[in-house]
């Protein structure tokens, strides 16, 4: 029984989603959906942290080890990922009806690839890993080609799909190597070979760590491996980018944390000199930078967001890479960002698309001139999104970067910590463009302007997403303590 | 271990070996005396047109799709069937789980029409 | 036992490199499918030397059995404009990319072999590999991955009627840059 109540947040998302799944197609007249995988995602979440309050020590979850390690860490990204997946299905709610995509199988893929990503999040071996990665990369594609008739649609998730499949095909012979010189699948114990020194017995083992590095990069979209988001991110519906944005890079930096911290963390592999740090600090730089550079250069907003959540996976690389000095500070760091990266990315894009409706979709900045005027609420709310994304205090966005870059100072990376503030100013400049064009210009005479959306769902997205940016803002130390607890998890 | 599969290789051998054989003879010894109307496309007497792809429907693809993975599903049956006694009753209340998980993924898959053909 | 067992394994791995490279370098899409069946086929075979009977048999099944008709499949379905390769743009830098990964992938390849330590394959079991130890780990050690497999079959079954099925509506993104260009309507 206690079992149960430790599996309950997995129980309850998959057997939630295949209730929603039957009445869907036995009522007459499918609707609030939309509702029904909110709550099915709440309730999850909340079993999450009925058992982070119930204490884990007391549960019998030893049985499910290695597959699926119920720890601190994996209830606080089942939280994460359950109020991503909540949020998205909200936004999803008001879009879909509006453009007339309205299909209950996003609501049912949307279940099943956060299910995937959950998975992700708690695996401890790659067996599982791998399984939940394609869970949710599935699931991701399938959203990113949900606006059928659409070319651009069709594009982005052809090229995600073979991308994503490419990477995950190297990701799996890097694991395939790794266990071939390990004789292991479980994380812990690839993890105890590699402090005995396989590497030195078995070099392949280190082919299998840089292919595995190279799968876990993909997926967290880091420069040079970005090719795909951009046009995956703008051809899918926006609910489903906000999604992708936000859920999926969650839960493939979980996946990262989880890997190089458990498997690839012993003082060799981690060492500046032979291991896996410097390369990642030079990704992190490098996905920043050219992330940055390219955003500033967009004319769709909603392209600019993808640039911007590349350059947010760079400085959330600059977190992983403190783990050098302490994993638990990076783990904290990282797990904090990302909780903040959540609210304010989501809320960003369901501004994006309340701020639009069918045939005057809200798209490029010059659709967004003067939005300030016309609608205050809404380029209010939208502001604090981006403000946050920029990391002005005192939103969310600010104590994450803080964090994180607090974090790179103390372990001494001063460089790092340079390179990825002169790149928050940058990141500011096409964040405040946006601000501009809502507030300072006018629309020209004659042209299309976008009319917002009526839609209940949308803002109910919005107002908890705003709520939670200037809750994380003002008070960050509850979360943040929950975040310093889960990264206990990979204390030595 | 490969010496069990001896018969089945000598099988595949004689096999090939056979339809070589028949092959080889047929190309080498049969009269050919090409002329340009031999040559052509034969269509029931009348010259082709169009291009040699056939425009399917995709209804062909879901088909296709959603059998290969119900025979994916299938697979993971075989094991069990044979173990069914040994494996006992944990095995077949893993099996309930698993094959529940797909029954209503056929249901659905049912119910929206995707097995249809007209509609 | 021992010759004609690794006579075996070389001509099945180089039936099945020939293979590979005649999918990726076939200029006629079918032939490349049925390269890609030789292939399967003989990975097969590998691992039937492996003794690993079950997987051998899912191989030739699933792999050769339905999904190379898949790709036939799909081929047909986009017809004449896909049955050509015809892009050679930059196929000098192309190549010597392709090249230069392929010599470096080579060469980390032939480092590890020349200074590892043999890996002792482990003594098996007789009936290792059949059907009967498959189900047997399966239901004891496996299941939790076993039953967990059933979301990712789930999510499949879904994203292909969320592809495949249903009407389509033309946005009107679409209406602008390419007029009447529908999923299904390919050229």
């Amino acid at each position: 029984m206690l079992l149960m109540f430790a599996l309950s947040p997995f129980l309850v998302l998959g057997g939630g989603a295949l209730l929603l799944m039957l009445a869907e197609v036995f009522s007459r007249r499918p609707s609030g959906l939309a509702i029904g995988t909110t709550i099915v995602f709440i309730t999850s979440g909340a079993f999450s942290v009925a058992l982070w309050l119930y204490g884990i020590e007391f549960l019998p979850v030893g049985i499910l080890s290695p597959w699926i390690l119920v720890d601190k860490f994996t209830l606080f990204f089942n939280v994460l990922l359950c109020l991503g997946g909540a949020l998205a299905s909200l936004l999803a709610g008001g879009y879909l009806v509006e453009y007339k995509l309205n299909r209950g199988e996003f609501y049912s893929i949307l279940l099943f690839a956060t299910f995937g990503g959950m998975m992700l999040a708690s695996a401890g071996d790659f067996l599982t890993l791998f399984l939940g990665l394609e869970t949710m990369s599935l699931g991701a594609y399938a959203l990113t080609a949900f606006r059928r008739a659409s070319p651009r649609s069709a594009e982005g998730a052809l090229k995600y799909f073979l991308l994503g499949s490419f990477a995950a095909a190297i990701m799996l012979y890097g694991i395939a190597l790794v266990y071939g010189a390990t004789g292991s699948t479980d994380l812990a114990r690839v993890g105890a070979a590699f402090s005995h020194g396989v590497v030195t017995s078995h070099p392949m083992a280190l082919i299998g760590l840089v292919l595995i590095v190279i799968g876990l990069l993909f997926k967290v979209s880091a420069v040079p491996f970005h090719m795909w988001t951009p046009d995956a991110y703008e051809g899918a519906p926006t609910p489903a980018t906000a999604y992708m944005a936000v859920v999926v890079k969650s839960a493939a930096f979980a996946m990262m944390l989880r890997v190089l911290l458990t498997s690839f963390g012993d003082a060799e592999s981690m060492s500046w000199s032979a291991g896996w740090p410097p390369a990642l600090a030079a990704i992190a730089v490098l996905t920043m930078t050219v992330a940055n550079l390219i955003a500033g250069r967009q004319d769709s907003v909603k392209r600019m967001l993808a640039y911007s959540s590349i350059a947010h996976a760079g400085y959330l690389l600059v977190g992983v890479v403190v783990a050098l000095r302490s994993k638990e500070q990076a783990a904290a760091g990282v797990i904090f960002y990302l909780a903040t990266y959540t609210v304010s990315t989501i809320g960003a894009f369901g501004a994006l698309i309340l701020l639009g409706s069918y045939g005057k979709e809200a798209v490029s900045y010059d659709d967004l001139a003067g939005v300030g005027k016309r609608h205050p609420a809404i380029a209010m709310a939208f502001s604090l999104f981006l403000f946050s994304l920029a990391g002005v205090p005192p939103t969310a966005g600010f104590f994450g970067k803080w964090f994180i870059f607090r974090a790179a100072m103390d372990s001494g990376f001063y460089w790092l910590t340079i390179l990825a503030f002169i790149n928050s100013v940058i990141g500011a400049y096409y964040y405040l463009r946006v601000l501009v064009f809502m507030y300072m210009r006018e629309p020209q005479p004659g042209a299309a302007i976008a009319v917002p959306m009526q839609s209940r769902h949308v803002k109910a997205a919005l107002l908890l997403s705003a709520v939670f940016v200037l809750a994380l803002g003002l008070a960050p130390t509850c979360t943040l303590d929950a975040a310093i607890a889960a990264a206990t998890t990979f204390r030595m | 271990m490969l010496s069990t599969y001896a018969p089945m290789f000598m099988i595949i051998a004689i096999a090939t070996l056979i339809a070589g054989l028949f092959y080889t003879f047929a190309t080498v010894l049969g009269p050919k005396n090409p002329t340009p109307e031999k040559m052509m496309p034969f269509e029931c007497g009348s010259d082709s047109v169009g291009s040699r792809g056939v425009k399917l429907s995709v209804k062909f693809y879901l088909t296709a799709i959603l059998f290969v993975v119900f025979d994916i599903e299938a697979v993971f049956v075989y094991p069990w069937a044979i173990q069914f006694r040994q494996l006992g009753w944990f095995g077949l209340a893993s099996m309930i789980g698993f094959l529940s998980v797909v029954a209503i993924a056929l249901v659905y898959v049912w119910r929206k029409g995707a097995l249809e053909w007209e509609s | 036992m021992n010759v004609i067992g690794s006579l075996y394994f070389y001509v099945c791995a180089a039936v099945a490199i020939a293979g590979a490279i005649a999918t990726v370098t076939a200029r006629n899409p079918i032939r490349g499918a049925v390269s890609l069946l030789v292939m399967v086929v003989s990975i097969a075979g590998l691992f039937l030397a492996l003794s690993a009977e079950f997987l051998a048999a899912i191989q030739l099944i699933v792999y050769a059995g339905a999904i190379v008709v898949l790709f036939l499949f799909v081929i047909m379905i986009l017809g004449e404009s896909s049955s050509s390769v015809h892009d050679k743009k930059r196929i000098v830098s192309r190549t010597l990319a392709a090249a230069l990964l392929g010599a470096v992938s080579l060469g980390a390849i032939v480092l590890v072999v020349g200074v590892s330590t043999p890996l002792q394959a482990p003594r098996i079991r007789a009936g290792f590999g059949g059907i009967d130890a498959i189900g047997r780990a399966l239901f004891s050690d496996w299941v939790v991955p076993f039953e967990l497999s059933s979301a990712l079959l789930m999510v499949a079954v879904l994203g292909a009627v969320a592809i495949a099925k249903g009407d389509i509506k033309r946005p009107l993104e679409s209406a602008a840059t390419t007029p009447g260009s529908a999923s299904e309507e390919q050229p």
